[in-house]
């Protein structure tokens, strides 16, 4: 800049501006909960303090408390005076609502108000009171909270000296001064700083006395001081780091000094700090002459002014900032919910798959007492995809026992419960890639009318379609026919199955075993090794014992009918201890979990218990294939049961029948009672076989203690 | 402290041991920012060290550190954010650029410094912080595997100095060895 006695103008390094994230967050809430669309200007206070770093400038700073509180009677700010780190700063805000208000801001006129302001506090000597206010500054704002970006642009006026002021010379104060006068003045400095009552006055005199004797002062001060014979140096908070430049305050500040006094030369002094202390070395004392023409001692023309803020580009343009990372709530749940996890990972289950959890696409049929809890269940393990399929509404006796509906789902007539339990898990948890479909399941014994038949069938292919897009499925319905063509499905499609169903105190909740056509990774390896052929050409036949685990239907000797006719209202309906529904749900969830973290999955074996010859033992534990528990006795143990030649849902038999016939086939199943015993050979073996014993492993199971509901 | 000792403070402890530390750090850091107090009332007791300045070629970066006491896991637990010059929040992408090397292979790897984005108690927005659910338990073996300490006894003065040591290392704030060894007398 200036070589040491030539004159040249003097050149301000401009003011620079830092919003904490803070400032917008309570922004925002003053508009949601107070503002409104109420967009006059709001009074806020911006802070700053010397420079303190070497080799970055001081900025000026809008916190949370820059702007008034909610609370606060009078809407200003409530400003805590005396930090150091914090002189006030007198701002405005205009925060538009639309961003179209933003860019058509008459920004010339916002300037010149302001500015006014600054020339009339000099003029009425406000100035000398508060000389703050000579640092007024404007931001022009848009806060879009739709998606947490904040438009805005600062403004620090400054009035302009015509003629400019020229530099008479600059020089780091260390060298301008005497060794003595820089002891003392940074003695002095120091003093004035550490006082809680001057610490954020920035702008004051340096009074020297003959005998290098420094004092701060006041600004009111000076004619008693120039009275002294001292010389006097105004002294000002420089938030500028620059060797060559002091800061924007000067430039109004100078306008100040030749209005108030009428100085020609005027002495200045650019404070700076480091470590908390007055550091003379980056302090810059400069002397600046202002030609005091007519023109600007006419206290009837307002100069002009300047000062809006270039943007982190350089340009004259507003600046934007996005906050979504913190200010956006589904991120936000996003973050939380990722972190439970990751905990439990992190403390106790190294091998924890959150990928495989976030990414399986889960289907639950029912959307009642179970399918509401095994939803809830499901997302609190981080699964994301959940398909909800239901046909009926949301009852008033529902939302007591089915835990994502409230009272205003039942209104006018109710809402339809695949619909309302998909809202209420968006609403739980917004990333939740939940969706629902309204239809009812075909079920065997269930006749259909010849005209309704087309869209039955369609609801079959429709079944068929939901099942094969997803990764697991959830029978939850109330009956136990109407899980019979969904676990055919899924023996068909070889797709994860489970199932949960209540007694009044008693339920089940198991896996099915995997498809009769499918072959296990572990039986294909073995055939591609093994000299037999015949254990390949076998594959997982039902004649192969004790490799298919079982599936609902397969301990059953009678194929399902219609178990809701001739049956009294309380035994159709969920007459259930209240207690078992959550329960059997969590089971349910915590087996999914167990099988996609099973190196076999589908096809994993049975575990129980009390077995020790697991071998491998999963960190989840074990993987059982049915869990039987009574809540009368406090109990509950795990079965296993092996896939029935028989079975009127898994067996090859069935599902080759599926295959060939169809959707003709299935109405044939409908629509005839008996079709599924006779082609099973269930007709046959209940009338040969008086004795026919289910084959439990060690216990056997009471079939009929569970009334389906 | 005893050898039952579980690796935690209560917050009187903590006072004690955070005000040590600012003193000490004040006296052998005393080109960085400082640590003060910030009062809060009703609520659990911190400090801060604002402003932390990292330049590199990409501009400012500016880091803020804070320590607030976790009433329920009874340690320190170090908050922090980090921003460029206008405000703008760095996303832990760009945190992991600024901080060395070595650091971010041990904030992915180890599971003593899981970092990790939480709500800031005191502020009531979200910042980054390393999770306190490993602390009480390495405090516990850096103190017992110290062999000087068998020796000396654990002052509750040490505790924030050897803390700060490890989790200063995430932002490759060292802390001096004199530190250490005031700490120890």
């Amino acid at each position: 800049m200036a070589d040491q006695g030539t004159e040249s103008i003097l050149q301000f390094a401009p003011f620079q501006s830092a919003v904490d994230e803070g400032f917008w967050h309570r922004l925002s809430s003053l508009k949601l909960n107070k503002l409104g669309i109420d967009d006059s200007p709001i009074p806020i206070t911006g802070f700053y303090a010397p420079c303190s770093h070497p080799h970055v400038s001081n900025h000026l700073t809008l916190v949370s408390e820059s702007l008034p509180s909610e609370s606060s009677e009078h809407f200003r700010p409530e400003i805590i005076r005396g930090n150091r780190n914090r002189c006030p700063v007198p701002g405005i805000l205009y925060n538009t609502n639309t961003l179209e208000g933003f860019q058509s801001l008459d920004k010339q006129s916002l300037l010149r108000a302001e500015a006014r302001k600054i020339w009339e506090d000099i003029r009425s000597g406000k100035v000398d009171e508060d000389n703050s206010v000579l640092l007024r500054f404007i931001v022009i704002s848009f806060a879009d909270l739709k998606n947490w970006s904040f438009h805005y642009w600062f403004a620090f006026p400054a009035l302009i000296l015509d003629p400019p002021a020229t530099l008479v010379g600059l020089k780091p104060a260390a060298q301008w001064f005497s060794v003595e006068e820089a002891e003392s003045v940074t003695a002095a400095c120091n003093d004035w700083r550490n006082m809680c009552s001057t610490t954020d006055v920035p702008f004051f005199l340096v009074s020297i006395s003959s005998n290098s004797a420094a004092s701060i002062r006041h600004l009111v001060e000076f004619d008693a001081c120039r009275k002294n014979g001292d010389k006097v140096l105004f002294g000002f908070y420089d938030p500028c780091h620059l060797p060559n430049n002091p800061g924007w305050p000067l430039r109004n500040y100078l306008w100040y000094i030749s209005r108030r006094w009428s100085l020609e030369k005027v002495q200045f002094f650019c404070y700076r700090e480091s470590r908390g202390f007055a550091n003379l070395e980056l302090s810059l004392v400069g002397e600046a002459s202002i030609s005091n023409s007519q023109d600007s001692r006419n206290d009837q023309n307002m100069p002009n002014a300047v000062g809006w803020e270039q943007n982190n580009r350089g340009r004259k343009a507003p600046r934007c900032i996005s906050l979504a990372k913190t200010m956006d709530p589904t991120r936000l749940a996003i973050s939380a919910a990722d972190l439970n996890l990751k905990l439990m990972r992190w403390r106790q289950l190294p091998s924890l798959d959150l990928n495989v959890l976030s990414s399986t696409r889960c289907l639950l049929l029912g959307a009642g007492t179970l399918g509401c809890q095994v939803a809830r269940m499901l997302m609190a393990w981080g699964v994301r995809k959940i398909t909800l399929l239901d046909s009926g509404k949301v009852a008033m006796s529902n939302p007591l026992r089915q835990s994502l509906y409230t009272l205003d789902d039942c209104l006018n007539g109710g809402e339809l419960k695949a619909e309302a339990a998909v809202k209420s898990l968006k609403k739980i948890f917004p990333a939740v890639e939940a969706e629902s479909v309204i239809m009812a399941i075909p079920m065997p014994g269930h006749p259909v009318p010849s005209q309704e038949e087309n869209s039955v069938l369609e609801d079959c292919k429709r079944l068929h379609e939901l099942i094969d897009s997803h990764d697991a499925v959830f029978l939850l319905t109330d009956t136990r026919e109407s899980r019979w063509l969904p676990s055919l499905l899924c023996a068909n499609a070889n797709k994860v199955t489970i199932t949960a169903a209540l007694g009044f105190d008693s339920f089940l909740v198991m896996r099915h075993g995997a498809g009769p056509l499918s072959s296990s990774p572990e039986i294909k390896a073995k055939a591609t090794n093994d000299l037999s052929a015949e254990i390949g050409a076998l594959s997982l036949k039902d004649n192969i014992k004790g490799q298919r685990l079982g599936c609902y239907f397969c301990n059953d000797v009678v194929a399902p009918v219609d178990s809701t006719a001739n049956r009294t209202l309380d035994q159709q309906c969920t007459v259930t201890r209240p207690g078992l529904a959550p329960i059997a749900s969590s089971l349910a969830v915590e087996l999914l979990v167990g099988i996609l973290h099973h190196p076999s999955g589908i096809f994993a074996k049975a575990e129980f218990a009390s077995s020790i010859d697991t071998g491998s033992e999963q960190p989840l534990g074990i993987l059982p294939h049915q869990i039987r528990g009574s809540i009368s006795q406090f109990s509950q143990m795990t079965l296993a049961g092996h896939a029935s030649a028989s079975c009127t849902a898994c067996s090859s038999t069935v599902v080759e029948e599926y295959e060939k016939g169809g959707l003709d086939f299935i109405l044939e199943a409908i629509n005839h009672p008996t079709y599924l015993e006779d082609i099973t050979g269930l007709t046959e073996l209940m009338k040969s076989a008086a004795s026919f014993q289910i084959g439990w492993d060690d216990e056997t199971g009471d079939e009929d203690d569970f009334v389906e509901i | 402290m005893a050898e039952s000792w579980d690796g935690t403070l209560s917050s009187t402890e903590f006072y004690v041991a955070a005000s040590a530390f600012a003193q000490q750090w004040r006296k052998f850091n005393s080109s960085l920012p400082h640590w003060s107090w910030l009062p809060s009332p009703n609520r659990p007791p911190w400090i801060f060290h604002d402003n932390q300045v990292q330049r590199d070629g990409r501009g400012e970066h500016r880091y803020d550190f804070h320590v607030v006491y976790s009433a329920s896991y009874r340690v320190p637990v170090l908050y922090f954010r980090a921003y460029c010059n206008d405000g703008q929040p760095l996303s832990l992408d760009d945190i992991e650029k600024d901080i060395p090397v070595n650091s971010a292979e041990l904030i992915t790897r180890s599971k003593w410094t899981f970092m990790t984005q939480q709500e800031h108690p005191i502020l009531d927005r979200p910042w980054y912080t390393l999770h306190p659910c490993g602390t009480s338990e390495w405090m516990k073996l850096l103190i017992n595997s110290d062999a000087s300490i068998a020796q000396n006894p654990v002052t509750v003065e040490k505790y924030m100095v050897s803390w700060f040591s490890v989790v200063g290392q995430v932002f490759g704030l060292k802390i001096p060895f004199e530190m250490l060894d005031f700490a120890a007398t």
